[in-house]
């Protein structure tokens, strides 16, 4: 009998979908978007009063920014995927998750890969590379964590009950298969000690090889990665199909296609051959078709649910990421032209660009994914729809913030490290242009605040939601439907 | 309250202009009308403020002031001048554009009229060209400019009468396009002047 009644369990068990392991990654995001804005607004607080340093090495500019970045990144960004990828993957599969321990093993292991990482950062270990600043142990870590994302990831695809496999998939799928790529070999390197090792390339290789990885990871982690979300999660929120999945498909292998070109405009008139940074601009120009193209199939998707913004603060999240989402990636292919380039390279300009992507697009749709994923996981309504409308205006506010005190930076920069006196000089020092930088700095020190007080009114929201409550568990539909795989 | 679209009309349009809005929900202006008696002196208005300003107290970007040649600020004027009108009439109808796609009014002076009633406090607060320095201009257009996109988000549901659900859509849409116009003329200017087109500034 006990025998008979654990089978049944094991079958019940079986039709649920696994979004426990959903909801602990996306607790694990909310914690580090908080933990690594709060680093960025402390690094944009260091630029207008250096001294805030204190002397600790640990709280130094270098290392402090790095953990900024990775925490964000890696932290907040790639949780918040996992999370979503996890639970649109199901969906779309009709399917419970793929070996559910092998999953939870990749929250333990990417956590205390973040943790420890971010500790490293700090005592000072780097590879110096960007975006990849992780020492060799990490870069193994990382590689072994991936895999483990892909097997659950494309083992559940594997056993879908639906013939084709949804668009969003693809792009998470492009997103685990080409940053395992970018990782495994923009971190090859020989080991000298546990905290030290050197790159495999040398000189202008090792910046090529850097920047391929670097771009990309801007292209498949931070713009593939999230079109994904957009693809699954804007269309439910709108309660209305993509306005052309055809588009999205064509969309979808142009990206991938002229993307993976276009890492050598961040070396415009470095020590690497002409061609390669002409083949880099050209590649970057070309890639705003795809781009464009996934904004207004997202646009005209959404043009068809205005009845929804009254009642769905989410959408609101969703609708302007879109229009960030243009403006990040026109104005990148604008700053690859070279002859806009060699006026932008090296200004705030192009951290204002990085951060009207990185709050407008990625931190926006992420948000408004949250907030339609969390009374879904908790079976309750959200907490408060007031606080969730106060976050959108600080989100909004401090990105404009970021993004207007970055361009009238930018643009000083480039005007003032441009002029020459009578004999054909450089006319202001270094150190005249960095105190011209002080308003500006502070600004864009306020936006940051402003957006991280966005942050943690979600985090409030989301967890009062979640507050005495478990992870609802929802089936698979039990009929077959149509597009059922044989 | 008829609003006729003379630049006398602008205290009007400054102060009242949710009034405005329903005004032309309720008449059709005529395009000619708002463009030739109201925007094109609006638009004026920021390249003469700049050249006055940057004759009287030069570029200050932080550093000492940068002064340009007459010849100079009254190139940079008129090409900021042109700058803006292609912004101002693009962006109205790339507004008209949009409407079939919101169910919104396709009527020209309507699509006009609300992007130069969004853009006059821009306009008008391009007082600030009238003292070059370039963070005081920011601090101050920065909170102009968030007036504006509320204006917009209020003005764009009643003035093209699609409902202020469609109206946030729409005004979202337009405001990616507003973002893509301003940084483009961003990257045109910087392009222009890496060949040579610009100011020589010191040389």
């Amino acid at each position: 009998m006990g025998q008979r009644h654990g089978a049944a369990d094991r079958r019940v068990k079986a039709m649920h979908y696994e979004d426990r392991i959903v909801t602990a990654f996306m607790y694990c995001a909310v914690f580090w978007a908080l933990a690594g804005m709060a680093a960025g607004v402390y690094v944009a607080a260091e630029l207008v009063w250096p001294t805030i340093d204190f002397g600790l090495p640990e709280l130094s500019f270098g290392r402090l920014r790095t953990a900024h970045t990775t925490l964000v990144l890696f932290g907040f960004g790639v949780s918040g995927l996992i999370a979503t990828a996890f639970y649109s993957v199901q969906r779309t599969s009709h399917v419970r998750l793929f070996a559910p321990g092998f999953a939870w093993i990749l929250f333990w292991a990417w956590q205390l890969a973040i943790v420890l990482g971010a500790a490293s950062i700090l005592a000072g270990w780097t590879s110096a590379k960007e975006y990849a600043e992780l020492e060799w142990p990490f870069d193994i870590a990382i590689t072994v964590a991936w895999v483990i994302f892909a097997v659950v990831f494309f083992g559940t695809i594997a056993k879908r009950r639906v013939e084709s496999i949804y668009i969003s998939n693809w792009f998470y799928g492009a997103l685990i298969i080409v940053v395992a790529m970018l990782h495994i070999v923009n971190s090859l390197a020989l080991p000298a000690t546990l905290g030290k090792s050197y790159s495999l390339f040398a000189g202008a290789q090792d910046a090529v090889v850097q920047w391929w990885y670097g771009h990309n990871a801007v292209g498949f982690l931070l713009t593939g990665g999230f079109l994904g979300m957009l693809y699954y999660f804007l269309p439910k929120h709108a309660e209305q199909p993509i306005w052309s999945y055809r588009l999205s498909i064509v969309a979808f292998w142009a990206f991938v296609y002229t993307y993976i070109w276009a890492g050598p405009h961040h070396l415009h008139y470095h020590a690497v051959p002409e061609w390669v940074q002409s083949l880099g601009m050209v590649m970057s120009l070309i890639l705003l078709a795809p781009s464009w193209a996934t904004m207004v199939n997202g646009i005209m998707t959404v043009s068809g649910a205005a009845k929804k913004l009254k009642t769905d603060p989410a959408l609101k999240f969703i609708v302007l990421s879109l229009a960030f989402y243009g403006l990040a990636t026109f104005e990148g292919p604008m700053l690859a032209i070279k002859s806009v380039n060699v006026f932008s390279h090296f200004t705030e300009w192009t951290i204002g660009h990085v951060h009207s992507g990185a709050l407008g697009w990625n931190a926006l749709i992420t948000f408004g994914t949250f907030y339609f994923l969390v009374p879904r996981l908790a079976g309750a309504p959200l907490y408060s729809a007031r606080l969730a409308n106060i976050h959108f205006w600080l989100a909004l506010a401090g990105t404009m913030l970021y993004v207007l005190a970055m361009w009238g930076a930018g643009v000083s920069q480039g005007v003032l490290w441009l002029s020459l006196d009578e004999l054909g000089e450089v006319r202001f020092s270094f150190n005249d242009v960095m105190a011209a930088m002080k308003p500006y700095y502070l600004l864009r020190f306020l936006a940051g605040l402003v957006f991280l007080a966005g942050a943690v009114l979600m985090a409030y929201n989301l967890a009062r939601t979640f507050a005495g409550r478990q992870t609802v568990k929802s089936a698979p539909p039990a009929v077959a439907t149509a597009g059922a795989r044989a | 309250m008829p609003v006729q679209f003379s630049i006398s009309s602008l205290l009007t349009v400054l102060f009242r202009p949710k009034a405005v809005f329903e005004t032309l929900a309720a008449a059709e202006p005529s395009a000619p009308k708002v463009f030739f008696g109201f925007a094109l002196w609006l638009g004026l208005l920021p390249p003469v403020f700049a050249y006055f300003g940057t004759m009287q107290f030069g570029w200050r970007l932080g550093v000492e002031p940068v002064f340009l040649p007459r010849a100079t600020v009254l190139a940079i004027c008129a090409a900021y001048f042109v700058a803006l009108l292609f912004g101002f009439l693009s962006s109205a109808v790339v507004a008209r554009w949009m409407a079939v796609t919101y169910d919104a009014s396709q009527s020209l002076g309507r699509c006009l009229a609300l992007m130069a009633i969004v853009g006059a406090p821009l306009a008008v607060g391009s007082i600030v060209h009238l003292y070059p320095h370039a963070f005081f201009n920011v601090l101050v257009l920065v909170p102009v400019l968030i007036w504006c996109m509320y204006l917009l988000y209020r003005g764009l549901p009643v003035v093209l009468g699609t409902g202020p659900n469609r109206g946030v859509l729409m005004a979202s849409a337009l405001i990616a396009y507003l973002f893509v116009a301003f940084v483009s003329l961003l990257g045109i200017t910087v392009a222009l002047w890496g060949s040579g087109m610009g100011p020589l500034i010191g040389a």
